[in-house]
């Protein structure tokens, strides 16, 4: 009798530990490079211990551009208020100044958009075909302005008149 | 030992133990062979792998459909939405006249402007007006946090709030100009 | 007739030494009596729930209804009123409850912050608690603070200082010290990062305001002397410079913190120096 049950055990555990191991063993198979780790995803780099890391430092990344932006957008304080006293009259080199920082600013609006949104990380195609799709519609812009102060009556004045059209 | 004691047969164990040292070993491995979980042995880096198995299967927890819309994230929210859609007209006219400079040339562009009813007009200068000023106003405000001045809650709620006046009382000023 | 007549001079002495003892106990009865009395003031709590052992199902919310006036004042002990009564299954971190440990950090009614801290609203509305915003959820209101502990870790938050003092302790101002007040009471529970949208869009690369006000926190530290290498290491377009002062953080912080105010100096201090 006691003979029959240490044998049963011991059967179930075989049957169990055959069960286990075949449920596990393709999992333990593919090894970690079947659950890459994807940004923003439930997979970490490196184990819980290991802090994350840091991108090489560039200050052309960092605080230069940064302070480069508040410096533009403080500057275009001046320009609008300029822009408004003067809109009776034509200035070129306010409309040449004003469409160029207000292309700058726009610019680095929505580049602060995609790398928030549409990071090249996360979207390997479309991030980086929006940037590039970006600069050159910043550049085509930055064109059409131009020819538009020169050839045109420019930007504060057509503004001014469209207003009071 | 742990599943026995978590289906609260510890004790139950603990006297058929007992009674085992007396001679009578059955009912402890009575109790035994009818465990149903079985432990298997892994190698610690297994670890990570069953880990990272259970990491794919969890959801992501509600975000901005269950946050509580505050002034904070809604107004920053809005400077965003002002800010893109001022220089989408922007960008986009710059590159409707740099194509055709014939059809967008200012003078059409008046003339179009021009021949609009009333109503339209000022709704157009009111749906122009209202994010130019509060984008400039909160870009203002945004200058003054980046330079160290109104950081406390307080100074985020007050300044928030004058950015609200200052944007209805702007665009009611530029509508009317 | 003597015995009677020291009996009858006892009494009123023997009747004022029981009087305090008796209103002890009646008053203790008092306590301990349920105070059956009260209505009874039903409020539903709509609760987030997702168990890991059936992955593939949605997760939901689930309606708990309890009586308030048999409930402590604060959202975790209804919680755990929930946990004991109704439900055993429901799950969530608990430790302290008195807001010093941040374990029980959860978003109720839209905004994140720690259970034991919340007042029950005693008004007859639905409550809604979810686990923090934007995390991975390991069961009903858990979330996986993996990264966030890991981006803790990787600002190197204790004192660096190659040239310690050789046979005292550090000595630092008044002011100085000062410096720290706002900051070094952070408990990490982490309502202010998963309150910041950036830190929703970006989590991975973004560090997220409690991780930032830590690594100021150092940087401020008369004391430290890395600095300079700490604010390198934010010099990139990602770890500081996702933060658009959108003020969530110091919102939503439990311990009245303000977390804003710390990054804004980060980001002043590395375009000044």
């Amino acid at each position: 009798m006691s003979l029959a049950l240490v044998a049963r055990s011991a059967t179930n555990k075989r049957i169990a530990a055959t069960f286990a191991r075949r449920a596990l063993a393709p999992r333990l198979a593919r090894g970690a490079a079947d659950t890459p780790y994807v940004p923003g995803g439930p997979v970490y780099k490196g184990s819980v211990n290991d802090p994350t890391t840091f991108p090489p430092p560039n200050k052309v990344h960092g605080s230069h551009h940064w302070a480069f932006e508040r410096l533009l957008s403080a500057s275009l304080v001046p320009l609008t208020v300029a822009a408004f006293v003067t809109s009776e009259s034509s200035y070129p080199m306010l409309d040449g100044l004003l469409g160029v920082s207000l292309v700058m600013h726009s610019h680095i609006g929505f580049d602060a958009l995609l790398v928030d949104y549409l990071h090249p990380r996360k979207f390997p195609l479309l991030g980086p075909t929006l940037t590039w799709a970006l600069r050159a519609t910043t550049v085509g812009v930055l064109a059409g302005v131009y020819q538009f102060n020169t050839q045109d009556i420019g930007l504060i004045e057509l503004i001014a008149r469209v207003w009071h059209a | 030992m742990i599943v026995a004691r978590t289906v609260g047969l510890g004790a139950a164990l603990r006297r058929s133990a007992l009674v085992s040292q007396t001679g009578r070993p059955l009912a402890l491995r009575n109790v035994l062979s009818k465990r149903s979980i079985q432990t298997q042995s892994l190698p610690p880096s297994a670890e990570e792998q069953i880990l990272n198995s259970q990491r794919l299967k969890r959801p992501s927890s509600p975000h901005f459909t269950i946050y509580q819309p505050q002034l904070t994230w809604i107004a920053s929210i809005a400077n965003r939405v002002t800010g893109v859609g001022l220089s989408v007209l922007l960008y986009g006219y710059a590159l409707a006249y740099l194509v055709a400079p014939g059809t967008f040339d200012s003078a059409h562009v008046i003339e179009f402007v021009a021949g609009l009813p009333d109503a339209v007009k000022y709704a157009g200068k009111t749906i122009l007006a209202a994010p130019f000023a509060f984008h400039s106003w909160n870009g203002l405000r945004h200058l003054s946090w980046d330079m160290g001045k109104f950081l406390s809650l307080k100074g985020a709620y007050q300044t928030g709030y004058a950015v609200l006046g200052l944007t209805a009382v702007t665009t009611v000023g530029l509508v009317m100009m | 007739m003597q015995a009677a007549l020291a009996r009858a001079s006892l009494r009123p002495a023997f009747a004022t030494a029981a009087r305090p003892a008796r209103a002890f106990a009646s008053s203790a009865t008092r306590a301990q009596a349920v105070p059956a009395d009260k209505p009874v003031l039903e409020k539903t709590f709509k609760i987030y729930r997702w168990n890991p052992d059936e992955p593939d199902k949605k997760p939901t919310l689930q309606n708990y209804t309890i009586d308030l006036n048999q409930c402590g004042p604060m959202v975790l002990d209804a919680l755990i009123k929930i946990k004991n009564e109704l439900d055993p299954t429901l799950t969530f971190r608990r430790s302290c409850r008195e807001g010093i440990c941040g374990s029980c950090a959860m978003n109720i009614n839209g905004q994140n912050t720690l259970a034991c801290l919340c007042r029950i609203d005693r008004d007859s509305k639905d409550s809604k608690i979810y686990p923090l915003p934007h995390m991975y959820v390991v069961k009903d209101l858990v979330p996986d603070l993996t990264l966030f502990y890991k981006q803790y870790k990787s600002i190197e938050p204790y004192l660096q200082n190659d040239n310690p003092p050789a046979d005292r302790e550090f000595l630092q101002s008044p002011e100085d010290r000062r410096k720290l007040d706002g900051m070094y009471e952070c408990i990490l529970c982490a309502c202010c990062s998963t309150s910041c949208p950036s830190y929703w869009w970006n989590q991975d690369e973004y560090l997220g305001p409690a991780t930032l006000m830590a690594a100021y926190r150092w940087m401020a530290d008369s004391r430290d002397t890395y600095t300079a290498q700490r604010k390198e290491k934010l010099q990139n377009e990602m770890s500081l410079y996702r933060c658009h002062t959108i003020f969530n953080c110091a919102r939503t912080c439990p311990k009245g913190l303000n977390p804003a105010a710390a990054i804004a100096k980060i980001k002043l201090e590395l375009a000044t120096e």
